[in-house]
């Protein structure tokens, strides 16, 4: 018995030296595999920034991006969430939208903030983008979209402006695969909870976002590109049945009327 | 690694027959079990389950035909699974990774080719025994 269990584990560590020793060459550069690394990610964020803030106005006024903070950062911290990772960009545009970008970078159009009734309604879209930021889902998705090739090509500075226009046209009508968008939606209520929020404004936005959804209004890109939103408020009110919800509002009355005043046109 | 001994008698022609397809049976579900690595095990059981009330010297090669499979199975198990992760889900392509799937091509090559002389030996009647397979074979297969 002595005898086999000394050459079981003679073949056993063999194995793991020949392992070990395999390891010492550097396979990944002889085999050119290119690999998506937190540079790339990096590169390709800031590429695709700069294309979103050449093409449209940034809002950079106190009373704005203070408002936009106090929400994140209240999300961020009551979900142990790198507040530094999230970089929240508010635009000028009259779409209904909100969309990640890789990197942590986060857009949000004007349009959103002026069609949300209150403050939860935002709060529930900025989670559920902070969601798909979290779980990686933007780079997943591009990944599955455009090819390995492509993002590091783009990253890199050389792609062409159509590839760029194009994977920047795919982020902001980004439609994630029903599973993506589902772990996403739970996600974003997880954080609501935590951040005490209540998630059944985040339902009714979607719910209203639905009864628009056929009449394919241009500026309800966010609904668009985010099907079934009726079926999404349905589970997320389910999902929030049991869960005992404290309210808290982030920023006062007046601080969220002053947000609002901001987009009067 | 590998060790020509006296078997306990002489074996007959036909028995080393017999006892050479146990291993030629692993080599041809090798081939057509790439890259699932359970079927080869599957034949070699099969072989080995129909085998089971045949002589002393055709039971113990398909034993250690079997048993030098099952070994194999982990850890090429390991490697496809691994291999399915990285198709499938964002893990990535490590060093790790293709360290490892160098390491089983080299040791499943190994056993490739000390399964074609065991076979071409066991063939001639000879008796081979494989360290630790052959230690094993000796627990389990008894006159």
């Amino acid at each position: 018995m002595k005898k086999l269990l000394f050459q079981g584990a003679i073949i056993i560590i063999v194995f793991l030296c020949s392992w070990f020793c395999f390891t010492q060459i550097n396979w990944v550069k002889i085999f050119h595999v290119q690999q998506l690394t937190d540079e790339t990610e990096k590169k390709l964020g800031d590429v695709l920034l700069d294309v979103v803030l050449k093409s449209e106005d940034e809002i950079k006024t106190p009373q704005v991006n203070n408002a936009i903070d106090s929400i994140v950062n209240h999300i961020c911290i009551k979900n142990n969430i790198d507040r530094g990772q999230i970089k929240i960009h508010v635009v000028e545009k009259d779409e209904i939208n909100a969309f990640a970008m890789p990197n942590g970078h986060l857009i949000v159009y004007s349009g959103l903030i002026q069609n949300s009734e209150n403050q939860e309604e935002l709060t529930g879209v900025l989670c559920h983008e902070i969601a798909h930021i979290q779980l990686n889902h933007v780079m997943k998705k591009l990944l599955s979209e455009m090819g390995l090739s492509v993002l590091i090509t783009l990253s890199s500075g050389n792609g062409s402006p159509i590839i760029i226009k194009e994977a920047l046209k795919k982020l902001s009508s980004l439609t994630y695969e029903r599973g993506l968008e589902k772990e996403a939606d739970l996600k974003a209520v997880d954080y609501m909870i935590k951040a005490n929020v209540n998630p059944s404004s985040f339902a009714n936005f979607l719910f209203r976002q639905s009864l628009n959804e056929n009449e394919s209004s241009k500026y309800l890109q966010w609904a668009s590109s985010h099907p079934d939103s009726k079926d999404r408020s349905v589970y997320i009110n389910e999902y929030t049945k049991n869960k005992s919800i404290k309210s808290v509002s982030v920023l006062s009355v007046k601080g969220w009327e002053d947000l609002k005043k901001e987009f009067v046109q | 690694m590998i060790n020509k001994t006296q078997f306990a008698y002489e074996p007959g022609e036909h028995e080393a027959e017999s006892a050479s397809h146990s291993y030629i049976m692993s080599l041809i579900a090798i081939i057509a079990g790439v890259p699932l690595p359970i079927l080869n095990l599957i034949a070699t059981l099969i072989f080995y389950l129909g085998n089971r009330k045949s002589t002393y010297f055709v039971r113990w090669h398909c034993t250690q035909a079997l048993l030098s499979q099952l070994s194999m199975l982990f850890i090429n198990s390991y490697g496809f699974w691994w291999t399915i992760s990285i198709i499938f889900t964002d893990e990535k392509i490590t060093n790790h990774y293709i360290s490892y799937m160098v390491a089983i091509v080299v040791f499943n090559l190994i056993e490739f080719i000390t399964t074609i002389y065991t076979a071409i030996q066991v063939g001639k009647g000879k008796h081979v025994s494989w360290w630790f397979y052959g230690t094993l074979t000796n627990m389990i297969c008894k006159p």
